[in-house]
Formats: C-alpha cells, sequence, structure tokens
C-alpha cells in the first residue's frame, strides 16, 4: 500500500484472506473501508486482492483447493470490482489489467469445466476475461472480441468432432482481415500442440497453467 | 422401473434452477457435506485401500447425493429427481450378468466383486481416441486378434472420406456407420464376426447412435455410450440415445468422467459423485453397465496417484453395495511404444482388477493421438488376469512400485511413442520386432516383482 499504518495493513490482510476464503461480503466492506481511508483503488487492487488470486490460482494447481472455491475467490474479486473499478483512470487499467480475453468452447461442444477453470486461472492472474460460456457460435466469438476490443480470443475444445469449428474460426478471421488483429490460443482434450500449429493458431495450453503462461507470452508479458 | 414418459415429463415439470446454483449449491455443497460426514480421505498411500468400511461410506454417501441433487437437464433447466424407492429398485433390477456378444464370441460380463479370483471380461482399443480412417480398419484387427480380448470398445472415426466429422453435421451419422461397417469386417477378419462391440464414438451426438442401429452396424448384442455430464447432468441428446437404443434392444452404458478439482471436489467428492451418477444413470438412462472414468485436471490420465484411488474406492463401493458391472478405464499418458506405457498400465490394471472393476483400454496418449495397438492391450489383459490372485494389500504395493517408475516425470513429459503404422507391419498386422521386444522387457520386469503373467 502507498499509506502506511498498522491499521490499513490489517485491512489489506483482511481483504486478502476474505478473497482467498471466498467472502464475498466480508472482501466488500474491506475493500469499501480502504477506499473510504483514502486509499487508491488501484493500490487497493495490486497490493491486496491480485496477490489473493495469485494465491487462490496457486492453491487450485496444487489440488488443495476446487473450482467452486476458485469460483467463490473470482466472485469476491468481482464484489470488490464493482466500487472499485469505476474509480480506475484508464490509463492505470491498462497498467493493472494484463488483456482482455475472450472465452469459450466452441461450437458443437457442450463440455465447459476445463474452460471455465481456465477462465478462472486467467481472472486471478490479472487478466479482463469475458466467457461466452459453451457451444458457442464460431461468429460469435468475433462479435465479442470487436465489441471489447479484446488481445485474445480463447477457445476449448474436448471433443474431435468440434474441432473443425475452430478452423472455421481461423478462416473466417482470415476473410474479414481480423485475423492479426487477436491473438489466438486453444487447448481441452481434443487439441494437441502440433494440430494447433498446423492450423494456424499460436497458443496452446495443455492445461490451465500452460494457459496462463502462454496468454502472457502472447502479450508479451510475464 | 419408471418409464421413459415419465423421465421426460420429470424433464419439464421437475424443479427448476439455475446452472450455476446446481453447481455450487447442490453439487458443491452437498458432496463436501457428505465427505465431512463420512469422514471420507484420500490417502496415496493407500491407493487400493484394503478399508471395506470407508468402501460403504462412500457408497452411502453417493446414495444421498443421488437422492439431493438428481440430474440437472441442462436444455430445460429442470431437475429429474427420483424418490428412495425408486433409487432402490434401479439397485435391485441391476443386471449382475448379461450375455454380450454373439456365439462363439459371446461374453459373460458380470459384477466382479473385490479380490474377485475370477478372470475379468477384457475389454480392448483406444477407446475415445479419433483415429485415421487410413488404418482404423488394421488398428480394429489388433486387438480382435489378440484372444485375451474378448470385447471392443475402439475409438472413432476423425474424417471420413476426406471430410472432417463436425458435431451435428451429417458427417457424424455417416462415420459412425463407416465406423460400424469396418469394426464389422475387422471382427470377420481376425474370425470373430459376434465379438461384443461398445462403438458409435464418431458421432458424439445421437445421430451416430440413431443411424448406427441395425444388424449390420450396432447389434442387439452391441453396447454404446450415454455419458453423464459433469457433474450430475444430462440433456435431451443423451436422453434420446439412451431411449431409443434401449427400445432397439441394445445395451446403454453409462460413462461417468468427473474431474478431479472441479465442482464435486477432490478425489473424495468426485468418488461420492460417482455413485450417485451410476445410481441415477441406472434408472435415468435405464444402463446395463457402467463405466469408471475419473479425469486428472492436469494429466487427464486414469493412472495418477488420485484418480486411482477414485477408481479403487468406487469399484469397491460399488462391488459391496450392488450388482452393477462396472469398466474401468485404463488412460495412460505415454503411448505405445514407450516403455512408460506399460508400467502405467500395470498400476491401473492392477487397481481395477483386485477392485471389483473389468479393465478397459489401453487408452494411450489419453486418446489424443492414435499411438496403440492390440500388443499393449494383450500386455494389460495379462496383467489382469495375474491380478486376479492378488490381495488387495499386495496390489497397493505393486501399484505404488509402478506409480514410482512414471510419477510425476513422465506425466510432465510424456513419450507419446508412435502411431499405430509405426508400430505394426500393416500388411500382416503383426507387431515389429522393437515392439515386441520391449512389450517382452516389460513382461519380463513385471514378473520380477513376483505378478505371475501367463
Amino acid at each position: 500500500m502507498v499509506k502506511g499504518g498498522v491499521s490499513e495493513e490489517q485491512l489489506c490482510k483482511v481483504l486478502y484472506k476474505a478473497i482467498i476464503d471466498g467472502d464475498d461480503a466480508a472482501s466488500e466492506k474491506a475493500a469499501l473501508d480502504l477506499l473510504g481511508k483514502g486509499y487508491k483503488a488501484l493500490d487497493i487492487i495490486k497490493s491486496c486482492m491480485v496477490p489473493a488470486m495469485k494465491v487462490v490460482g496457486d492453491m487450485f494447481a496444487r489440488l488443495e483447493i476446487f473450482l467452486p472455491e476458485v469460483m467463490m475467490s473470482a466472485d469476491a474479486f468481482e464484489a470488490c470490482m464493482k466500487h472499485l473499478g469505476p474509480k480506475i483512470l484508464e490509463e492505470e487499467r491498462r497498467e493493472f489489467i494484463k488483456g482482455k480475453v475472450v472465452i469459450g468452447t466452441i461450437q458443437g461442444d457442450i463440455h465447459d469445466l476445463g474452460k471455465n477453470i481456465v477462465a478462472l486461472m486467467l481472472k486471478a492472474n490479472g487478466f479482463e476475461v469475458y466467457d461466452l460460456g459453451r457451444d458457442v457460435p464460431v461468429d460469435e466469438f468475433i462479435k465479442k472480441a470487436r465489441e471489447v476490443n479484446a488481445d485474445i480470443i480463447a477457445v476449448s475444445a474436448l471433443l474431435s468432432t468440434s474441432l473443425p469449428y475452430i478452423k472455421d474460426l481461423v478462416k473466417l478471421l482470415n476473410e474479414l482481415g481480423l485475423r492479426d488483429r487477436f491473438k489466438l490460443m486453444v487447448g481441452g482434450g481434443a487439441v494437441t500442440r502440433e494440430w494447433a500449429r498446423k492450423v494456424g493458431v499460436e497458443g496452446y495450453g495443455e492445461d490451465a497453467e500452460e494457459a496462463v503462461r502462454v496468454a502472457l507470452k502472447l502479450l508479451g508479458k510475464k | 422401473m419408471i418409464s421413459f414418459y415419465e423421465i421426460l415429463r420429470r424433464t419439464e415439470e421437475g424443479p427448476h434452477i439455475d446452472e450455476r446454483e446446481f453447481d455450487l449449491k447442490v453439487v458443491a455443497s452437498e458432496s463436501r457435506r457428505l465427505v465431512r460426514e463420512y469422514d471420507i480421505r484420500f490417502n496415496r498411500e493407500e491407493i487400493v485401500t484394503s478399508d471395506d468400511s470407508l468402501a460403504d461410506d462412500v457408497f452411502k454417501a453417493g446414495f444421498e447425493l443421488a437422492l439431493k441433487a438428481g440430474f440437472l437437464t441442462v436444455d430445460s433447466r429442470r431437475v429429474i429427481k427420483l424418490s428412495e424407492e425408486e433409487i432402490k429398485e434401479g439397485l435391485r433390477t441391476a443386471p449382475g450378468e448379461l450375455l454380450v456378444g454373439q456365439g462363439a464370441d459371446a461374453r459373460l460380463l458380470y459384477a466382479r466383486k473385490v479380490e474377485d479370483s475370477r478372470y475379468p471380461v477384457i475389454m480392448g482399443g483406444q477407446a475415445g481416441a479419433p483415429i485415421p480412417e487410413e488404418f482404423y480398419y488394421q488398428m480394429a484387427i489388433s486387438y480382435m486378434q489378440e484372444p485375451i480380448v474378448d470385447t471392443i470398445n475402439n475409438g472413432g472415426l476423425a474424417e471420413v472420406k476426406g471430410i472432417e466429422v463436425r458435431t451435428r453435421s451429417p458427417a457424424e451419422a455417416l462415420a459412425a456407420m463407416a465406423e460400424l461397417r469396418y469394426l464389422r469386417e475387422a471382427a470377420r477378419a481376425a474370425g470373430r464376426p459376434g465379438i461384443h462391440l461398445l462403438a458409435g464414438e464418431s458421432s458424439v451426438t445421437c445421430i451416430g447412435d440413431l443411424a448406427a442401429q441395425g444388424e449390420e452396424f450396432l447389434r442387439r448384442t452391441d453396447a454404446h455410450l450415454v455419458p453423464v455430464l459433469n457433474d450430475l447432468k444430462t440433456d435431451y441428446d443423451r436422453l434420446t440415445k439412451a431411449f431409443t437404443f434401449k427400445i432397439y434392444g441394445g445395451f446403454n452404458v453409462a460413462l461417468v468422467d468427473p474431474v478431479v478439482g472441479g465442482f464435486l471436489g477432490g478425489p473424495e467428492g468426485v468418488a461420492v459423485g460417482f455413485i450417485a451418477s451410476y445410481l441415477l444413470s441406472r434408472v435415468i438412462y435405464m444402463s446395463d453397465y457402467y463405466i469408471i472414468h475419473p479425469i486428472h485436471p492436469k494429466y487427464v490420465s486414469t493412472s495418477t496417484p488420485e484418480t486411482m484411488w477414485v477408481l479403487n474406492i468406487v469399484g469397491q463401493a460399488m462391488a459391496r453395495n450392488s450388482n452393477f458391472i462396472l469398466m474401468g478405464d485404463v488412460w495412460t499418458s505415454n503411448g505405445a511404444g514407450s516403455r512408460e506405457v506399460f508400467y502405467e498400465i500395470v498400476a491401473n490394471t492392477v487397481t481395477n482388477v483386485a477392485t471389483g472393476s473389468h479393465p478397459l483400454g489401453v487408452s494411450a496418449t489419453n486418446g489424443k493421438y492414435p499411438h496403440a495397438s492390440g500388443l499393449e492391450t494383450r500386455f494389460m489383459g495379462e496383467v489382469a488376469r495375474a491380478a486376479v490372485k492378488l490381495k488387495r494389500s499386495d496390489a497397493n504395493e505393486i501399484v505404488k512400485e509402478f506409480l514410482k517408475k512414471y510419477h510425476p516425470e513422465r506425466m510432465d513429459r510424456p513419450d507419446v511413442g508412435k502411431p499405430f503404422p509405426e508400430l505394426y507391419d500393416m500388411k500382416t498386422i503383426t507387431p515389429k520386432g522393437w515392439w515386441l521386444k520391449m512389450y517382452e522387457e516389460a513382461r519380463r520386469e513385471v514378473m520380477d516383482i513376483g505378478l505371475k503373467l501367463e
């Protein structure tokens, strides 16, 4: 935190712990208390909230906590962002947000558990994530990516019979002259590194941890 | 048993619930409560547990979860709930034996018991894998010509006549029919025309199942998969599969494949979720037999400590408390053509056989690459037959011994091996010398630790 003081530090710890615990009411209260004491929204996010989500991501990777706990932490994070978000200046936002990702399970596939995990891990690592859900038509990915000016389109596929739709996405992006505007990454049970390379997709994640690393790398960030 | 029409009515008139609420407030919350209440604990030192009361507790917890949750119908957001009596009726009427396949190739599938000394039924094939049409037929023969292989569950076709198979396209129907033609022809070529097939894997929706019902495709002595969606969900497509195939007269096989770390929680909650899924699918899908397929969130494989513990406890829970016939998947990270694939097979197969399941596999590379063949499935069968002599405590020692050989290093960096045409002579459909030698070395290694292979 920019300002010192034991009570503020304690308050940050309260917020940090509340996010790890997935307690949205306590998180929201702690964030509002810190705002009330005059702390900058961006400092609260960077010093208390992002480190908490990092811990959550690490615990999930070690299977010490599971998907519902990660979801609850993400909800607590979002509850705070409702208040802090509007107070962040656009240039501050760019500093804090690693990038914007539009994510979904591709058309023809209703499996979304892995995609949900990746979406949460991206959020936990500072990405702004727009989750379109499952069985998402190809043009919906593009429409949303244009609307929010996304950096990355991330696509999941568990079924081999849904892979042709990912090729359709690449093709359509090319036809619309948008292929260079968005980075593409893929993952899921049906996808292999070789297949991703073959169809011209630059990012591939074997699991959620790798997906985060790849997303950061695609945007030239650590 | 309640009728299809009653099930369908419940998809329209059952309690309405938001999907997220179902995931968190029903599945996640209830599985956690039950794991706590029954004090169910995963122990990586006892992957094959000898604790009967733990198995019984998992069963009781699963029964409670089934009763509490039901299946959410994703399309209508309504829950198909079952009463205690309906679940118990499903248990009472479950077929403990099924004659599958035809003529001399028919086999008796049966509900195994814990430490059952009978030979298990070996189901061979690279289940779940997309296999190129160029060698689908030869690869199928490689499994069917193995005398130790009793029944077949091979992967699907990735393409048909050069056209990629995509969900909901007519290619699903054409591919499912082509797949069955290849399998039927392979069965005749291998001299086993009546071998039982669990097939139709080229199509993920009901399109393929509907197209491939018939004597020249899926016979009434064959089976198809009806997946339970994760976690504790179904949809109209899955129900169409279940209803129509049952009316046709074939066998419905419930595929349950939750992810460890998902809504059900860790290995303990996943085990409880398995039991609930089986009890519900017995009634809702009218399932005849069941597949255990826990998915590891990082490695996918069924051969990790967490997923094998789930295979072990679910197998024992069902074997001690029901008449359900279980097939335990053998999905390895390493591929055929690697040494490590054999190590994974030993640990995974011993776990399955000692704890009440028949082995199904080998789905090498977790079904990602067609790097599989009949030879490693022969090995799985041989290990399975040797494992019937094991007490659970001895099985546990063998599992831990072999686990050390591949976990975690060879799961982090698996050797995916080689595609089928590099493993077998494509004209004679026999394993190439180097691959056979690797298999023989693996056999010796297994026998050195005291497991007597035939």
